[in-house]
């Protein structure tokens, strides 16, 4: 089973003394992530993980994406060494490190609480992992200095940590985490605890940081929204499974199942009760599928649909009743009655006429929006 | 208006009530300084049932056992104690109720069911082997039984109030388990440890019924001490010596309440 | 992939692991006490059951003549000394953890109601005093009941006592001692019940009732009862058991159980009718243990007061 995962674990990446992997950042080798066949049970009927075959490239950012209780942070827990898997291979950079202690691997955590030392100042905790791997003052002051320089901590090193403000800790944990320089970056929804607003700034500075650096970053989250924003790929988990991998536009646009589907905010899912060729019949009516596809539900994104006012005849033109209307300034989100079933639709505000509650309208839907999807 | 009435007997009753609990102590540190030798009027200041004291080579050698009980049992129950409350902590989701039940019975068990429990084991044992003859070493381990629940707990709190995924980020950092005790356990967890020594020092000093029953003929402590001469007939030396040990044992307290009031912020 | 089952290894070893470590950090600590004291009293209960020996030790055969002897049948027939004793402990405890709430109270309310500030330094007030060794606080009572003190001549002039006897050693004395010695242990519950009193409730109960006095039963009281409780643990077990205080201040009319059990192994040894007084303390111990325990289930919340 692991045969295709390189088994030369001649030497663990911790062990290299701290010097030789201070390279100019442009020129460090990012490393890539091999999962395979995982397993993870607690206790006697939890099953966190159940057979995770995973590849992620150098230098991305990937996250996992899932509901609490979908082993996503188990996997991460198993990436850092903080947890052991019960069966399956995991290797970094080429190297088997299943058995590998986390004081051993070349991998770090930005912790969902950001776990930061409170009988350490902000510069002690800075430079602990440097200490722990025996790196000497001089060399440790100067990589901190060069951390803090780049991710723009400015006077907040010399701070108690009782000091500091959540959006603050969560920069120091991140920095924590860099100044080892280490193969593969992990953060566990370090963004879960902060305001909206704050949220979105460290978003942005967080995907700045890793394309700078171009280091792997595997990120755990539950939020939809912040994996697209922030992600190459994206893997969704449910039931210790891995659902879907791939980039936020697929996963979004093409989800393959109705979890996937649910999970990434879509809620216009129809079953199909008839087909003839790529013309489908659903309890909205007939449509017409550029690519129908073999599966068994219909997606419809709310921002495909068009609304024209009165009844239109034409293809892929459904005639239905506004029944509420939610107005949010640069769009509108419409709930739409066609016969029994209700379909919600999103329109951009762009001057033009938005339709009112009650008013009847012609649903539009162009045929290479519609997808399908199995259950 | 009634509320008024109410606060103003409340604040009266509050006084009197501290005039009750420190009206006996005042009476030992004022007769301390008696110039006479009545328990009854005082005559005068003079500092002559301290300079008694120092000449009184029982007294010296009952406040020598104090602190050789003390510390050593101290030193020894912080570090049994620290262990025990760390396996606590760390095993704290498996089930402990036999640890609990036995680390709180040196708590709930009356001090003379402790101390005769102990006394007739020592006596047996000694008897059988000629192990363990009642004097400083037998006190000392009765001393330990009773501060290693105290250090536990206080060990135990401590652990449990810390986020436990700084346990995950010192691994993290590439801490081997030594340097995980060395550089993140012990220095996080050292208020604790310095609370607990001073409450393990305090408690032992401050113990009389334990030591009473476990003690040899050579091993007086001042408690004992002081008991044997209150039995005898009361002395103004007595007055001299307890104020001291009002004062070191007030002293000894404060320092663990001032670590233990760090600990908790 | 099919999941065929897990390599027991990892989950084996790491299980492994951690009871070595459970092993290695609680083994030392949990023999100390089991060699030292478990053991010792399993001993003490079993001299319970054995016979008198002529020095006062235990001796073959088993028998229940120390519990005879604790219920009074001795050589002469019965005699009601030790009777007496045991009534006398259950009363002074009674009577010494009914006046402790009856003083505490008040004292733990009116901390709970000065501000913020001041509270912590009150409540060291409050305690400091029981930092100080036991036979001194109550050498300090010596001292402050002797013939010839303010506090005797004033007793005596009301004619409480007789002339130059002084208000120790006697029952009253002991009394005095154990509310003195226990106080402390019950502010500090009753204290954190008031610090976490819902005024709210007492703020609904005042417009809901006219009287103070039925909103105090009906709002306050219920809540501060876990505190309460816990107080009563604190004080009336360690109590019931108290040696120092009625060997100093009580006298030979004023011996406690604890004075029957430790006179047991001194000077008139009988190491069997100690231990069987020992067993009396205990049971009565866990017996208070267990149903303040009970009760606090049942109040909700106070299961955490009591240990």
């Amino acid at each position: 089973m692991s045969d295709t995962i390189a088994t030369e674990a001649t030497e663990s990446p911790g062990a290299r003394p701290a010097g030789e992997t201070t390279q100019a950042e442009a020129t460090r080798e990012a490393s890539s992530i091999e999962m395979k066949g995982l397993h993870k049970r607690f206790g006697r009927d939890t099953v966190a993980l159940d057979g995770v075959d995973l590849t992620i490239e150098p230098g991305e950012f990937f996250t996992l994406l899932g509901p609490s209780g979908c082993g996503k942070t188990t996997l991460l827990r198993i990436l850092a060494g903080l947890e052991e898997a019960d069966d399956g291979r995991l290797a970094i950079g080429g190297r088997d490190i299943t058995e590998v202690p986390p004081h051993k691997r070349s991998v770090n955590t930005v912790f969902q609480s950001y776990a930061l030392f409170p009988h350490l100042s902000v510069r002690e905790n800075l430079a602990f992992g440097l200490k722990m791997r025996g790196m000497s003052p001089a060399r440790r002051e100067a990589r901190v200095a060069k951390i803090a320089e780049f991710i723009q901590l400015g006077d907040l090193v010399d701070r108690r940590i009782d000091q500091l403000s959540g959006g603050q800790r969560q920069r120091i944990a991140l920095a924590r985490a860099l100044v080892n320089e280490p193969d593969v970056l992990l953060l566990d929804e370090p963004l879960s605890a902060l305001d909206a607003g704050l949220r979105s700034q460290l978003q942005v500075e967080l995907l700045r940081v890793q394309k700078r650096l171009g280091m792997t970053f595997v990120f755990v989250t539950h939020d939809q929204q912040e994996a697209m924003v922030m992600s190459d790929r994206i893997a969704v988990l449910n039931g210790g499974v891995i659902q879907q991998v791939g980039p936020p536009r697929q996963v979004y646009e093409h989800p393959v199942n109705a979890f996937v589907a649910r999970f990434m905010g879509h809620d216009n899912l129809y079953p199909i009760t008839a087909r003839d060729g790529d013309r489908l019949t659903t309890s909205l009516g007939e449509l017409t599928a550029e690519e129908a596809g073999q599966g068994e539900l219909l997606l419809i994104r709310p921002e495909t649909l068009d609304l024209l006012p009165g009844e239109v005849a034409g293809e892929n033109h459904l005639p239905a009743v506004v029944s509420e209307r939610l107005y949010r300034g640069s769009h509108a989100e419409y709930r739409l009655e066609i016969g029994a079933s209700t379909l919600q639709a999103t329109l951009n505000n762009r001057g033009r006429h938005l339709p009112e509650v009650g008013d009847r309208v012609t649903v539009s839907v162009a045929p290479e929006d519609l997808v399908t999807l199995s259950e | 208006m009634r509320k008024r009435t109410l606060k103003r007997g409340l604040t009266g009753f509050w006084w009197f009530t501290l005039a009750f609990l420190y009206l006996p102590l005042a009476v030992v540190v004022l007769f301390s300084f008696n110039a006479s030798n009545s328990a009854a009027t005082f005559t005068g200041i003079s500092l002559r049932w301290y300079g008694r004291l120092m000449g009184n080579e029982e007294i010296l050698s009952a406040f020598a056992n104090s602190m050789i009980l003390a510390i050593t049992s101290s030193v020894i129950a912080l570090g049994v104690g620290c262990l025990i409350g760390y396996g606590m902590y760390r095993h704290r989701h498996r089930k402990l109720g036999w640890l609990i039940v036995l680390i709180y019975l040196p708590i709930v068990l009356p001090d003379i069911v402790f101390g005769i429990s102990e006394m007739t084991f020592f006596v047996q044992i000694h008897r059988l082997t000629g192990l363990l003859q009642p004097g400083l070493g037998t006190m000392i381990i009765a001393h330990i039984t009773f501060q290693i629940p105290f250090v536990a707990l206080i060990v135990y709190s401590r652990f449990v109030g810390l986020d436990p995924t700084l346990f995950e980020a010192a691994k993290d950092l590439y801490a081997t388990p030594v340097k995980r005790v060395v550089h993140f356990m012990l220095p996080t967890i050292k208020p604790a440890l310095i609370s607990a020594f001073f409450l393990s020092f305090t408690l032992s000093v401050d113990d009389f019924v334990i030591s009473f029953f476990t003690a040899g003929p050579e091993s007086a402590t001042l408690p004992i001490y002081i008991w044997g001469a209150i039995k005898k007939g009361v002395s103004p030396e007595i007055n001299a010596i307890a104020t001291l040990m009002i004062g070191a044992v007030a002293l000894a307290a404060l320092i663990s309440l001032v670590f233990s009031r760090r600990r908790q912020a | 992939m099919a999941y065929t089952g897990v390599t027991p290894s990892a989950r084996s070893r790491g299980m492994v692991r951690e009871s070595r470590h459970l092993l290695f950090t609680v083994a030392p600590g949990a023999t100390w006490i089991v060699i030292f004291l478990v053991l010792p009293s399993a001993y003490l209960m079993g001299v319970a059951f054995m016979t008198n020996g002529p020095y006062g030790l235990p001796e073959m055969p088993l028998s229940l003549e120390s519990f005879r002897r604790l219920a009074g049948f001795g050589f002469l027939g019965w005699s009601p000394g030790n009777l007496y004793t045991l009534l006398r402990s259950l009363w002074q405890t009674l009577v010494s953890t009914g006046l402790v709430v009856v003083v505490a109270y008040p004292i733990a309310y009116y901390i709970s109601t000065c501000r913020a500030r001041w509270r912590p330094i009150m409540l060291l007030l409050v305690v400091v005093p029981s930092w100080t060794n036991q036979v001194i606080r109550t050498f300090g009572w010596m001292n402050l009941l002797a013939p010839g003190t303010p506090l005797s001549n004033l007793a005596e002039s009301l004619g409480f006592i007789a002339p130059n006897m002084g208000l120790y050693p006697s029952n009253f004395a002991v009394t005095l001692g154990l509310v003195y010695n226990f106080l402390p242990f019950m502010v500090l519950p009753l204290y954190a019940a008031f610090e976490k009193l819902d005024t709210a409730q007492v703020e609904a109960a005042q417009d809901l009732f006219a009287s103070p006095v039925r909103a105090f039963w009906h709002a306050v009281f219920p809540q501060t009862l876990p505190g309460l409780l816990a107080g009563i643990v604190l004080v009336a077990i360690p109590a019931f058991g108290m040696y120092v205080i009625p060997e100093l201040l009580g006298g030979g009319k004023g011996m406690m159980l604890g004075n029957l059990v430790a006179n047991q192994f001194a000077g008139g040894a009988n190491w069997p009718l100690g231990a069987a007084g020992a067993i009396l303390m205990l049971i009565a111990t866990f017996v208070g243990l267990f149903a303040m325990r009970r009760i606090g289930k049942r109040l909700g919340g106070g299961e955490e007061v009591v240990i």
